[in-house]
């Protein structure tokens, strides 16, 4: 992402914490269950159930970063386990965990946010003009509870967690494929 | 005959499992180009004839909306049949997508087999039409 | 001339490409049946299985294959191979992976196993031509050698064939 768009999602995010929050939108939390099981399932052929959140493994987690903009503006993370890292990204390719390359095993972690995030979004505001950034490898960052949407999945290897929160449309923002 | 299929997705991941998807299928395939965005597809397509377009909408440079505008605009690519393969599911996309002459689209998540499926229709109807 | 009947059993697999006959497995609740056809050999299989994964038990794997999805379906297309099929023109058919309660009172086993076979079909290349999944009644598979149809009979309904529809894919496979 250019520095000059970072530097005003950083402003948009301390300006807007709190308003227009996700944890609010009733439908919000059914839509991103079903999401994760539909996806999980779908390409990954991998369960995807609501579990207790614990978050030790988050901290050494592969995790993705995906923002998006349109009718609504917020950002996405996801991490998954560093045991079903593996397993999810062999799943997908057809592969053995053996034959991964590291930079699949990224890709895959980037793709799984970028299809997530595409079909929570789609279905909780069909209606909405949506654009979707391209996934950044990153670490976990535990945010606020207050106006961040947060589950724990169990999946067939080991653990899911994804986080959304949106931040108020700005008129100065800027597309996010230019 | 041999299909030469151009896939256009920024996920290098996602293009192999396309591939995946069109080799198991059964199809002749002859060739299977690949581009990460709309400006290398252009690229791909001044260069080489395609029977098939596979499109993400959602990639830098230039998105799959504005790769479709190009190619309705243009007289002879027009006529390559294109199916759009997008995480976006929103009404206003498909129908746009659709009228700048996707002939099919196909929303992630998605089975193997349901993309076999489009990619049966498209080929077949395409094959169909020049019988 | 009449067909015959082989019984496939729970945790159980035959392969066989004699045209007269017909593989039939019953009770599938959340097992999963798998279903295998060659058309031009017509070496044709039928595997029930009951869970997902052997590393829970890996002596009963030993005595038993066929009880997993990883066990059992590897061991079925080995079998088909030997008995002259290609993995490769192999049709494909699910059937079963109901939600049923099983004896730890886990409702999930049913999809567990279903996408344990599509996990491990999709690694071996091959696409599924057709399934009758989930829900909550036990189903009747039975493969016929000859022809390679493929019934099943949920509940106490009628059989129905799982055939795919596609009418761009019959025109393909006319070509």
């Amino acid at each position: 992402m250019p520095p000059e768009l970072e530097q005003h999602w950083k402003l948009e995010r301390q300006a807007n914490l709190g308003q227009a929050t996700l944890d609010q939108e009733p439908a919000a939390v059914q839509t991103m269950q079903e999401a994760a099981a539909q996806v999980l399932e779908t390409m990954f052929f991998s369960e995807a159930e609501v579990a207790a959140c614990e978050h030790a493994w988050l901290a050494s987690a592969p995790c993705a970063m995906i923002r998006f903009e349109g009718s609504h503006c917020g950002e996405m993370q996801l991490a998954l386990s560093a045991e079903s890292a593996d397993p999810i990204a062999a799943s997908f390719l057809g592969l053995e965990p053996m034959e991964l390359t590291d930079a699949q095993r990224g890709q895959v972690i980037q793709e799984l946010s970028n299809i997530l995030c595409g079909a929570m979004l789609s279905h909780l505001w069909p209606e909405s003009e949506l654009a979707l950034a391209s996934p950044e490898l990153t670490a976990w960052q535990e945010w606020p509870d207050e106006g961040a949407l947060h589950r724990c999945f169990l999946i067939s290897e080991g653990m899911l967690a994804i986080s959304v929160r949106l931040i108020s449309k700005s008129p100065t923002a800027r597309p996010v494929e230019e | 005959m041999a299909y030469r299929v151009l896939v256009v997705d920024d996920s290098p991941v996602m293009r192999s499992f396309i591939r995946r998807v069109m080799t198991l299928s059964g199809f002749d395939l002859g060739e299977c180009l690949e581009a990460g965005n709309g400006e290398e597809a252009l690229a791909q397509l001044n260069a080489h004839r395609v029977d098939v377009i596979l499109t993400d909408i959602n990639m830098p440079k230039m998105n799959g909306e504005e790769l479709m505008r190009r190619l309705c605009a243009d007289g002879i690519l027009k006529t390559t049949p294109a199916v759009v393969i997008s995480t976006d599911a929103t009404n206003e996309r498909i129908l746009r997508m659709i009228s700048l002459g996707a002939e099919g689209y196909m929303s992630k998540p998605f089975t193997p087999e349901a993309l076999r499926e489009e990619l049966e229709r498209v080929i077949g109807d395409r094959d169909a039409s020049r019988a | 001339m009449a067909l015959s009947s082989v019984i496939v059993g729970i945790s159980d697999c035959k392969v066989t490409r004699d045209a007269d006959s017909v593989l039939v497995t019953y009770a599938l609740g959340s097992c999963i049946a798998v279903a295998m056809h060659d058309p031009v050999t017509k070496v044709s299989g039928l595997l029930h299985y009951m869970l997902p994964e052997s590393a829970i038990d890996a002596k009963k794997a030993e005595q038993n294959p066929f009880m997993f999805a990883d066990t059992g379906i590897p061991y079925m297309m080995e079998a088909l191979k030997a008995a002259g099929g290609d993995g490769k023109r192999m049709v494909v058919r699910l059937t079963g992976g109901a939600q049923v309660l099983d004896s730890q009172g886990v409702f999930q086993i049913g999809k567990r196993n279903y996408l344990a076979a599509r996990r491990i079909l999709w690694k071996a290349g091959i696409l599924i031509a057709g399934e009758a999944v989930g829900g909550e009644v036990s189903r009747t598979t039975r493969l016929e050698v000859g022809s390679g149809r493929v019934w099943v009979r949920e509940g106490g309904g009628i059989e129905r064939e799982l055939v795919r529809t596609s009418a761009a894919a019959k025109r393909l496979e006319q070509q």
